[in-house]
Parts: structure tokens; sequence; C-alpha cells
């Protein structure tokens, strides 16, 4: 599973930066533009250490922005499964809020929070905390009539034991909606760390912005795929246990 | 793949690149209509293009120019190579930065004589008369930026050693500075120089700039840029640009048309108040047009070397690129 998330993005990559090599060539275009191979390679050399420290700096604050969105989302969606008024209260609060560009929310945060680790991992967790809670609360409040009716109508019925049900029931699709919230995870926080923070590889892309470097940019984002494909990975590598490990219990 | 599936894709890749070819063998035809991305929004700083823009100046030379935004992720150097636009305003240490890449690009006047780019602090609190006064403070620069290139060789000029004063990495939050976590934050004296001015004047507080120009650091800032195909194929065009570009900015830039720029920025910048664009308009003239024996639009060649050996030094260019040979001063004497 690993081997295949890694060569198929190193493939996507690869014919990406084909297609800019093409471009380059048919528009006869500067180094400034598109850089060349000498100058990718010469800056893989310069800033490949560095980057690979952003980048795990970013990584670490991704997968602990995640793990709190998880956490949340499980909690919230649990609340707001409910059909009473504060279930209701919760479900059009998260269609609302999302509804909200990070980039518009971000710089409020910037303000309150600093240009620290908090407000990073705030809006990390953020972008991957709301497409988790719609996803919970649409799968915990589905009932799954054929075993639930046993339960409520021998009067055993407790709010764990109708959790419990819903997600085994729906446990691929639980650990679909987690492990692609992994990949929202590392982009918040890359979006986070562009805006406003001091630290990330987010913050090194900005600067190689500032100085037009290219070059500097594709091996950002080489580094970042690589390890947005590790952890996607191991999630569904995760995933697998938990399925299996649910599977054998019930068994 | 069958022949049928070859066919097909040799005629997909002839229609795509096209384009590209379709030039190749033709006479080269002068051309009317034309982009021009600046590399700000609009405000003060670009009042001439659109002083050009609202008052006909590109229409009377028989041209069509389609005057662009600019922004924080636009680079008029890659849309002009892209084709995406004939002309650009870039500063110049991107123009460095991309002759230095084999860019063809090429300078054809400079809009500022000095650089805009300043630091405001509180001379209440905090006494900067010379680079010196600096040490121990913390100083605002935006990493990557050319504020950083700047403070970096005003301090190697000095002899300050960098551990002596406290960097800040700066971002659109004012609020450090505001705070007083930050003595001195970089800013463009001609724009937020002044609402930020403003605001401290607001609070009962006094505000002053230090200006890294006065202590011996001439870094270019803006200036009007094509490529050197556009002035081998197209040089009539360049040169009725250029020509109704710099009519339009001495025009903008007279104190007795001051109500008519005032108005028509206005038109382009709804946000910024009347009274704050003619102030901006005011400071922004002293930077481009400092006397009136100033020529607009003149290039500053031995300050065009110092901004290339700046970056040589700081290594943001790894050899020299002879910038000199860029500099199109033939465009530029009115």
């Amino acid at each position: 599973m690993l081997h295949k998330r890694l060569y198929q993005f190193v493939l996507v990559y690869f014919i990406g930066l084909a297609f800019l090599f093409t471009v380059k060539e048919v528009f006869n275009l500067s180094d400034y533009v598109i850089p060349g191979l000498p100058d990718i390679y010469g800056t893989v050399r310069r800033v490949f250490t560095r980057y690979l420290l952003d980048v795990l700096n970013t990584l670490s604050v991704a997968i602990v922005g995640h793990i709190l969105s998880i956490a949340l989302a499980t909690v919230v969606g649990i609340i707001g499964r409910l059909s009473n008024w504060m279930g209701s209260l919760i479900r059009t609060a998260a269609f609302n809020v999302q509804a909200y560009p990070i980039v518009a929310v971000a710089p409020m945060i910037f303000i309150l929070l600093g240009d620290g680790l908090s407000s990073r991992l705030l809006i990390a967790a953020m972008i991957c905390y709301f497409p988790l809670l719609l996803s919970f609360i649409g799968i915990l409040s589905e009932p799954v009539t054929d075993i639930e009716h046993f339960y409520v109508h021998s009067g055993r019925m407790r709010w764990q034991l109708e959790v419990k049900i819903r997600a085994f029931e729906n446990m691929n699709k639980l650990i679909t909606v987690v492990a692609g919230s992994a990949t929202l995870a590392m982009v918040g926080t890359i979006v986070s760390e562009f805006i406003g923070a001091s630290a990330g590889i987010g913050y090194s892309i900005r600067i190689a912005l500032y100085q037009s470097d290219l070059s500097k940019i594709l091996v950002a984002l080489f580094l970042i795929g690589i390890f947005t494909s590790l952890y996607l990975a191991v999630l569904e590598l995760l995933g697998n246990i938990v399925s299996r490990s649910w599977g054998e219990k019930e068994a | 793949m069958n022949i049928k599936n070859n066919v097909t894709v040799a005629l997909f890749m002839l229609i795509m690149l096209f384009p590209a070819f379709s030039g190749c063998g033709k006479k080269h035809e002068e051309v009317t209509k034309v982009s021009y991305r600046l590399k700000w929004l609009f405000n003060a700083s670009v009042a001439g293009d659109i002083y050009a823009d609202a008052n006909g100046y590109f229409k009377k030379e028989g041209l069509e120019v389609e005057v662009k935004e600019g922004g924080p992720e636009r680079d008029a150097i890659k849309e002009l190579e892209m084709g995406h636009a004939q002309f650009g305003v870039a500063s110049a240490d991107q123009v460095i930065r991309a002759v230095s890449k084999g860019s063809p690009v090429v300078v054809l006047a400079q809009l500022f004589q000095a650089n805009p780019l300043q630091w405001i602090y509180r001379p209440d609190e905090n006494k900067i008369e010379r680079p010196e006064d600096m040490k121990g403070k913390v100083v605002g620069i935006t990493f990557g930026g050319n504020d950083e290139t700047i403070m970096r060789a005003l301090l190697a000029k000095y002899g300050i050693k960098e551990n002596e004063v406290n960097f800040f990495s700066v971002r659109y939050d004012y609020t450090p500075f505001y705070e007083r976590k930050v003595a001195l934050w970089p800013v463009y004296r001609n724009a937020q120089g002044i609402i930020i001015g403003d605001k401290l004047k607001k609070a009962g507080e006094s505000a002053a700039f230090f200006d890294p120009d006065t202590s011996g650091i001439r870094f270019v800032a803006n200036s009007v840029i094509t490529t050197e195909i556009m002035i081998k194929e197209h040089p009539e065009t360049v040169k009725k640009f250029i020509s109704a570009l710099l009519k339009a900015w001495n025009e903008a830039l007279k104190p007795d048309n001051s109500d008519k720029t005032v108005e028509t920025i206005q038109k382009f910048d709804k946000d910024t108040s009347p009274d704050v664009i003619r102030r901006q308009l005011d400071i922004t003239r002293q930077f481009m047009k400092p006397s009136e024996k100033t020529v607009f639009g003149a290039i500053d060649v031995a300050a065009w070397k110092q901004t290339e050996s700046i970056m040589l030094e700081q290594k943001l260019i790894p050899a020299p690129v002879d910038i000199e040979k860029r500099l199109k001063m033939e465009y530029n004497r009115q």
C-alpha cells in the first residue's frame, strides 16, 4: 500500500514536471519562468535538508491538528446526530461556518493568537474539521434499522450503543473520510504558514514566491507530496487494522 | 497504437502547437492592442499609468492598452514571457533575478528615482538618525522580500553584525508595531506610510521614517519593462507606448494637475479617501520627480549597478548580469 502510494505520487509529479519542461521548450521560456533541470538540481542541493525539516515540522502540526479535529468532530457529531434543537443548531452552524473562506478568517486568528504554533494548529484543525464533522453527523444520524430495532424494542438501547452500531456499520466510510481529511489537515497547515506563520514549509514557499524562485517551490511540492502520501498510507494501514480487529471482535 | 490513433495524436499535437509557431516566417507588423501589467494595486503609486488610460494618452498614439492591476502574486516579467502582457512594471531586484535566469526583459523607464521603502518608527521612543542607532532594536523585515535585502545591505555597509539587531518577521498585520513589540516597521512611504502615520497621530503619537537611501543604499524600485523581442519586432509600438506613458506621468505629477489626478485615482481606488490620495500623490511626486529638473523616467545606471552588486553580495544572484546592457536609455530622454 505504502509503495503504491509513493510511486503513484512520484509518477504524477514527474508527469507534471515533464509538462512544465514541454511548455518551457515550446514557448522558449527562460529559467525565470520555468526553471531548467540544472537550476532545479542546484536548488535541491542547496535547500533539500532545510525544506525536509520544514515539511516534517508542517506534518507534525498537521497530524496534531488532524487528531484534534477527529476528536472534536466525533464529540460534536454525536451531539449533532440528535433530532432535537441542539442537534439542529450544531448541524446548521457546521454548514454555515464551513462556508467562510479560511483566508478571510485566518488574519483574525493570527492577530488574536500571534504567528506561533497555536494559530497554525487551529487553522489546520478548522480546515479539516468541518468536512469531517459533516460526514460524522451524516453517518451517525443515519439509523441502522435492522440492528437497532431489536435493542429499541427490548428497551436496551442507549446512546453509546447507538453510536457504536452506526460507527461499526459505516466503518469503511469513516476510515475513508478520516484518511481524506488528512490531506486537508496538511493543506490547512501549509495555508496557515503561508498566510501568517513564521515556520514550516508554507512559510518557505512564501519566501520562495517573494524571490520568484519556482525551483524551490518544485522541491517543496515534491517533499509535501511524499510526506502526505506517507501519512495517508499510514492512516489507511491503521484503518485496515481497526476494521480487522472490529471484525474479529464481532465474530 | 494503430495508424488511426497515431494520426489523431499527430493532429492533436499540431493543433496544440499551432499558436506557438504560427508567427514563424511572418514579417512582424506593429501591434495596436497591448496589455500593461502593473506591479501593485491601483493607488497613487500608479497615478500616471491610470491617468494615461483614463485621459486617452494611449489612444492619441493609436494604441489600445489594457492596464491590468498588479498584486502580491503577480509577476509582470513572467507575463511578458508568456505573452499575457507586452509591457509591465517590475522592481529592480525582479529584473536582475530574471536576467540572471536568462529572461529577455529590458528596462524602458525608471519610475521611482528613490526607493519609497522606508522604516516607520516612533521618534519619541526611538532615536534613529543613523544606521548604528538600530543596534539592539527590534527591526521588522519581510523575509525573502526586498526590504530584507535592503536592510542586510545597510547593516553590512555600516559594519553592524546581524546579531546586534533583532529581526522580526513582518506580514500584513501591523499589530506588533502598534503594540510596540517592533520598533521599526517597513512601509512604502508613499502608501502605507501615510495611513499608519495617521493612525499613530490619532493615538496621540508621532511617526518618523528611516530612509536607507540617505545612508547610501541605492536600491532601485519600480521600472517600466518589456522584452528584447518586443523592441525588435514592434519598435514603433514600444516608442508610442513609452512616449504616451511618460507624457501622462509628467502631467499626472504636475502640482497644478493634482485635482484631476486625485479624481482619476479615486475612480480606481475607491477605498482610499481623496485627502489620503492627495497626500500619497504629494509624496509619490517627491520620489519620482524630486525636482523640476528631474527627467521623469530617467534610468539611474549607478543605482542599478549598486542594486546588482548588493544582490551579488547577498548571493541572490550567482554571477554578475551586466544589468546596464538591459537599460534602454533611448526611450526615456524627453
